[in-house]
């Protein structure tokens, strides 16, 4: 399982979203089935039954795919797992993300690859060298330095630490997206104050609100610079991406498997793009400014490095929620596709779509279509500039759409009042 | 009075928090991982028992601590 160059991995937390990493260009892609997922809360997650199309899906296009089990597991949880980890052995899901020494073992013993999760923190390389009995791929502590990363993958080579497959042991790191205030996503905030853990995939992100310090004795409120004192901005490592790689990381992870598929699309295809420029020796700072333009019109809470330049520590954000230069508005659903003529028909159930909008067709097979509408033509009435609620519309497009598809109008965040 | 418990049991991530609260009524599935409401019948996706009083405020308290909350305790 070597690829040529630094293998691009993206998350996959519905079809959407997999369709859209496909597209995007992903080597790979990860994912979570049932409730044994550290996004278990989230109301679309795959079955064990979605496993078998996943695997088809992605082997046509070359996609590798993971499967995340890492969670804590309970007693309870243990005939689920392995039912989870025979379904994606039998259907050919290329390795499994996993935290749990039972997760581990039992993994092992069905000659399923293991990749270690982020979730166990690995921070050395005889750690790195102690897991390379069960694993291939180890994902590497997100609070470590460039400088360190290089320690623990030099290390790699030299000690020829190899995995159950015979190969050098690949490492792997976390490139964009959320960060959480706790190491290694080992928070018990959300379980303290909502009964609801983080570490079985239902943290409800206290640490991404407001809050006050007060002083019980006289009741004064602390002045806090920045009352987001738990939120940290998200990561990015665009800009400095060519020293991550020349450190020797095998995979580059993109976080969001709870984010929405054009968020996957945009930010896959930025580090598709800046992967390949920097082994075509052209990974340059405008290009990096352009990289960045096109993250930020998509989730995020501003960007930072993480802690991979060893400075910088404590970058907290300054809103709720997204930062986001653009915002989707819902507008309809897929009708049909004359594709002969190369039409795509939609049924406009809200808002309002004009000639000029720029959209989004999302759908499981179509992954994300970005388009802007050149011409329109409504109900029976022919050409207009205006479809309104209740219309059925027509605009020429290249690709086919599907009924499952949904069609967004993307606006500039300030035009949308919150 | 009577008690109705409701669970949205699809939606069960397996914490065990409502066995802890209400073991009489609740246990965790070792076939699939997620909580059991005992005695109950299922229809579209959600199980509904009918219990006796004395089992109301146990199951408040499961309804009040599940993470994803999707155990509803009705009084008539």
């Amino acid at each position: 399982m070597s690829f040529p160059k630094v293998e691009l991995m993206a998350p996959a937390g519905n079809f959407d979203s997999l369709a859209a990493a496909i597209q995007a260009g992903a080597d790979s892609i990860y994912f979570g089935v049932e409730q044994l997922n550290m996004r278990s809360r989230s109301s679309v997650n795959f079955t064990v039954h979605d496993l078998k199309e996943i695997a088809t899906r992605c082997k046509a296009h070359h996609v590798k795919t993971y499967l995340t089990l890492n969670t804590i597991v309970y007693d309870h949880d243990l005939a689920l797992m392995k039912l989870i980890i025979n379904s994606a052995k039998q259907v050919g899901i290329d390795a499994v993300i996993a935290a749990d020494q039972a997760v581990i073992a039992y993994a092992n013993k069905q000659k399923m690859e293991v990749h270690i999760s982020t979730q166990l923190n690995i921070t050395n390389v005889d750690t790195v060298e102690f897991y390379a009995r069960f694993a291939d791929v180890m994902v590497l502590s997100r609070e470590l330095s460039i400088r360190q990363i290089k320690g623990i993958s030099d290390a790699i080579k030299k000690q020829q630490i190899k995995g159950p497959s015979g190969k050098l042991v690949q490492i792997e790191v976390f490139a964009h997206g959320s960060l959480c205030m706790a190491v290694s996503g080992k928070c018990y905030l959300s379980l303290h104050t909502h009964n609801a853990s983080a570490n079985r995939g239902a943290c409800v992100q206290n640490c991404r609100r407001k809050y006050k310090v007060i002083d019980i004795e006289d009741g004064h409120e602390l002045e806090l610079d920045n009352e987001y004192i738990m939120s940290p901005k998200d990561l990015c490592t665009i800009d400095f991406l060519n020293e991550l790689i020349a450190a020797g990381v095998n995979v580059l992870k993109i976080e969001g498997r709870g984010k929405s598929a054009d968020y996957v699309k945009t930010v896959t295809q930025c580090y598709r793009e800046a992967i390949d420029l920097y082994y075509e020796g052209m990974f340059t700072q405008n290009k990096v400014k352009e990289w960045k333009e096109q993250l930020q019109q998509v989730y995020n809470r501003d960007f930072w490095g993480g802690y991979y330049l060893g400075k910088e520590l404590g970058e907290w954000t300054d809103t709720a929620g997204s930062k986001a230069l653009t915002r989707k508005i819902y507008l309809g659903k897929g009708s049909r596709y004359f594709s002969k003529s190369k039409i795509a028909e939609f049924e406009i159930e809200s808002y309002s779509l004009e000639v000029g909008d720029k959209i989004a067709i999302i759908g499981p097979t179509t992954g994300v279509i970005e388009h802007v509408v050149a011409s329109l033509h409504v109900n029976e009435e022919g050409a207009k500039t205006t479809a309104a609620k209740g219309d059925l519309c027509a605009f020429p497009l290249d690709v086919p759409i599907r009924k499952s598809d949904k069609l967004y109008k993307i606006v500039a965040a300030e035009e949308v009042v919150a | 009075m009577s008690v109705t418990i409701t669970q949205q049991r699809d939606k069960c991530i397996g914490c065990n928090y409502c066995v802890e609260q209400a073991p009489e009524r609740w246990r965790m599935s070792k076939k699939d991982g997620k909580s059991v409401l005992i005695g109950a019948k299922e229809k579209k996706g959600f199980w509904t028992v009918k219990v006796a009083d004395h089992e109301l405020q146990a199951n408040l308290d499961a309804a009040k601590v599940c993470p994803v909350k999707i155990i509803q305790v009705t009084m008539k």
